[in-house]
This record gives structure tokens, sequence and C-alpha cells, in this order.
């Protein structure tokens, strides 16, 4: 029994260290630490991420609040009102999440730094990673590269009937809407398994059909992902900046939510309005700490 | 049978996958950040006993394989089959010479084995994992030791070869681990 309470007292050290060498990191950069609301008027129109609801002020003037699925328009509303760099370290959460490393709660680091392109939001990752103990050989590829090297397709020129072809080569479903769940299947199937065998890899350069809210050029979408030993830590951007692309991506959100048949969302007017003096350019991202703390111990 | 969705998917789940019975070794959820999510399935074969790995779009759902492990005690070789009881029914199973694969270099009579039936017909067998054989064949002594190993080929009443100690002579049982074909003891 006291060695069980000596056991808890230790991990909670380890864990309240991990924080403070996060926060050490941040403060030598002079990127300051933020808390934003984390019950919100407007859920998330992501597609696929689902926000939980909750009733309040039932016996006096009741409404629906949204538990906040990721602290992004909070902060942007911070940036667009001159926050400058800053960070935040969060509890999230998401509803329909289940799975040995999926969770309907768990914390978030975000971060944002002005004037900072992707390749620099990498490097700066990389910095907090050895900080952090994780002092392995840092692996670049783009999303066009991971695809030729761990397969032979060619993901930003193969279409909608080529992915098909391919899936049902390799004996999987087929039956897509979007082209984009047919590039992320085939991630998942081909490739993920195939990062298990490096421990630090940043992904970049998505195909444009995957930009979400990331800035695109060309054929590609300004956005990287962080994989640890074949788990996905973070996902940063090169964030849109005009209120006007905001509504787009969250129209076309939204319009999917209806083909899906899921509850169609009202948009944060707030965060649009806001965003009418333009985010900064800025660079984002936002990293999973349960799961870096998993590949780090 | 009915179908399973990927909600229901666990580890031991038998699922029908390109016409085989296969069973769920591990099941994986994967979630991208953005995009919807997936089960990555690893599966074995109960025919060819190979694995493989499918992944599957959250929702989708697959026929469930009529499939059954039973204890069965072997009984004898008719020349054409292998026949099994099922101690429990007392009903006879013959099963064909291909069904066998390495099993049967194992199969003494009375053994209780395990075998998996699909749609009511036997697909593989597993001996116990120890047996006792007798060896029908070896060179005598040291003789046999060309390897230097310390060790002796022995050919088995099932016609199995087994690695057996110098000692060992024709006409002896001996212990075999099933699952590695290695010498376990004198019986």
């Amino acid at each position: 029994m006291i060695h069980a309470l000596m056991n808890m007292r230790e991990d909670l050290k380890k864990y309240s260290d991990f924080l403070q060498k996060i926060r050490h990191f941040f403060s030598q950069q002079n990127v300051i630490e933020v808390q934003t609301p984390a019950l919100l008027n407007a859920p998330t129109t992501d597609v696929y991420i689902d926000s939980i609801s909750l009733s309040v002020n039932q016996d006096i003037y009741p409404k629906t609040q949204y538990l906040h699925t990721s602290p992004e328009l909070e902060m942007k509303k911070l940036l667009t009102q001159g926050s400058g760099d800053i960070y935040q370290i969060c509890q999230v959460y998401r509803d329909n999440e289940f799975g040995e490393r999926n969770f309907n709660e768990f914390t978030m680091l975000e971060y944002y730094r002005l004037g900072f392109d992707i390749h620099q939001l990498i490097d700066d990752v990389s910095s907090l990673l050895v900080d952090l103990g994780i002092k392995d050989e840092v692996v670049k590829l783009s999303y066009a590269q991971v695809f030729a090297q761990f397969s032979d397709i060619d993901i930003l020129n193969a279409n909608f009937d080529d992915l098909r072809t391919i899936a049902q080569a390799h004996g999987l479903s087929t039956e897509f809407d979007w082209i984009e769940d047919l590039q992320i299947m085939l991630f998942v199937h081909l490739i993920e398994p195939k990062l298990k065998q490096l421990p630090v890899c940043f992904i970049y350069d998505y195909p444009s059909t995957q930009a979400a809210l990331a800035k695109v050029k060309g054929q590609v979408a300004h956005r990287f992902e962080l994989y640890l030993s074949g788990v996905e830590v973070a996902n940063g951007y090169d964030e849109l900046q005009s209120s006007e692309s905001y509504q787009r991506v969250f129209k076309v959100e939204n319009d999917r939510r209806r083909h899906l048949g899921k509850s169609v969302l009202e948009l944060d007017l707030d965060f649009l309005k806001q965003l009418e003096n333009s985010l900064p350019q800025c660079s984002g991202v936002a990293i999973g700490i349960n799961r870096l703390i998993s590949q780090i111990s | 049978m009915a179908n399973y969705a990927t909600s229901q998917f666990k580890n031991g789940l038998k699922l029908m996958l390109d016409g085989n019975p296969c069973s769920i070794v591990n099941n994986e959820i994967v979630k991208p950040g953005k995009g919807q999510a997936f089960n990555r399935v690893k599966f074995k074969d109960l025919i060819t006993g190979k694995s493989l790995i499918k992944t599957f779009k959250s929702g989708e759902s697959l026929e469930g394989a009529d499939v059954m492990e039973l204890d069965m005690q072997y009984l004898y070789n008719d020349g054409s089959a292998w026949n099994f009881m099922d101690p429990e029914t007392f009903e006879q199973y013959a099963i064909d010479d291909d069904a066998m694969d390495d099993a049967r270099g194992y199969l003494v009579e009375q053994d209780m084995c395990t075998v998996i039936l699909w749609n009511d017909n036997p697909i593989s067998i597993t001996p116990p994992n120890h047996v006792i054989l007798e060896v029908v064949d070896t060179d005598p002594g040291l003789k046999g030791d060309t390897a230097g190993t310390g060790g002796k080929p022995a050919t088995m009443n099932t016609g199995v070869v087994v690695q057996v100690p110098l000692f060992i002579s024709i006409g002896e049982q001996v212990k075999v681990d099933t699952r590695t074909n290695e010498y376990a003891g004198r019986s």
C-alpha cells in the first residue's frame, strides 16, 4: 500500500516536471501562456469531431453550451486582437471517441507562432521534443514522399477512381463520398504501420483535399503531422487568415455533416466577426500531451 | 450468420473474409486528427493459418463465421480419413487428409485434440502440446551423431522425424513437444 502511494507520488511528480519543462521552453522564447473558455456557445463544425453539449442554467435561463474540442478558435480570437505568440495547455472534450488511444477527455498543448511557416514550426516542435528528452533522429517527409517510399502510389496525382482501384486491390472498401477519406484510409492501411520504425517523423504538405484550416498552395496544403513511432501526436497548420476563408471551410464542413445525416451546426459568428481584422500570418500546432508522454516513458 | 459491425469487433471474434473464416487477433481503432475513424484489424485465416491485416471504415460490417472449437478424441485412421469423436455427443467426424497439415505426425489414438469446425466441417486440428511417440528407426548410439550436435534424427511411429539424444534406441517411447517438434524427455 505504501509502495503504491509512493508510485503515485512519483508518477505525479514526473508529469508535473514534464509540464514544467514545456512551460520553461515557452517562457525562454517569450511565448506566453493563456487560458481560454472551455464552455462555448458554438460547437465545432469539423465533420468527424463531435462536441459534447450540455444544458446550463436550467432554472433561470436554459441554454445549450458546448465543451471545446480544441482551444483553436478562442486562441485565434486572441491572436486577432494582438496577443502575439501564445500557448495553452488544457483539457479538451470530444464525443464519440473510443479506443486504445482515443478518449472523451484528453490534454492538449496548442501554440501559435507569428511569422512562422510550417518548416519553422516543425523545427520549433523538434527542439521542444529534445527538451523533453526525445533525442532521436528527426525524419521529415512530405505526404507524397511517404506514399512513394512505402507504397507505389502517386498520391497527389491519383484521382478518385485510381484510388478506388488500389483500395479494391487491397481488399478494402471503395465506398467513399470524398477522395480525402479514401486517401486517409490508404494512409492508415499502408503507411502508418511503416512509420512505427521511425521514432520521430514529421509528415508535411498534405493533399489540398485535406487542407482543413491550413493554407493551400497548388496541390498541397501547408499542414504537418508528427508521428512518434507510428503514433500520431501533433497536427500543425500555416493558418488561414481571412474571415471569408474560414466561412468557406465552415460551410463545406456543415454541408458534409448534412450529407452524412449529422447535426448541422451554427457557426461561431463571434469568431467570424472578430476575424474581420484578419488573423496575423502565423503557424499553429496542437499536440496530444497524453500520447506524447506515453512515447517518452 | 449474423453480421458484426466494427464497434463489435474484439479479439477472438470469428468473421468471414474473402470467403474464408478468420479470427480477430488484434483490433486497433485509428482516428486521424482530421478525418474519419478506421479499424485496422489483424486476422488469422483459420484455413490457411496465415495472418492478414485489413482496414475498415468505422461502421462497416462483416458476416460472422460459424466456427466452433471443440475438444475431440482421435480414434483411428481408416486409410482414407482420420476419425475423431466428440466425447460429449459421441458424434464422429471423419477428417480428410488435406485438413491435417502437420498434425498427422502427432496423432496418437485416444489423445484429445482441439478441432475447429466451420459450418460443421473440421478445418483444423491441434494435437496436445505433448505426445508420447515410439521410435521406429534411428542409428544406434553415437554413430548417429553425424552433425556433432549430441543428437541424432529418429523416425517415430507416426512418421514424423525428431532430433533425439544419442542414448535413445529403437522401440523406446519418447515425449515430443508438438509445437516445436522437439524431444521433451523419455516417457
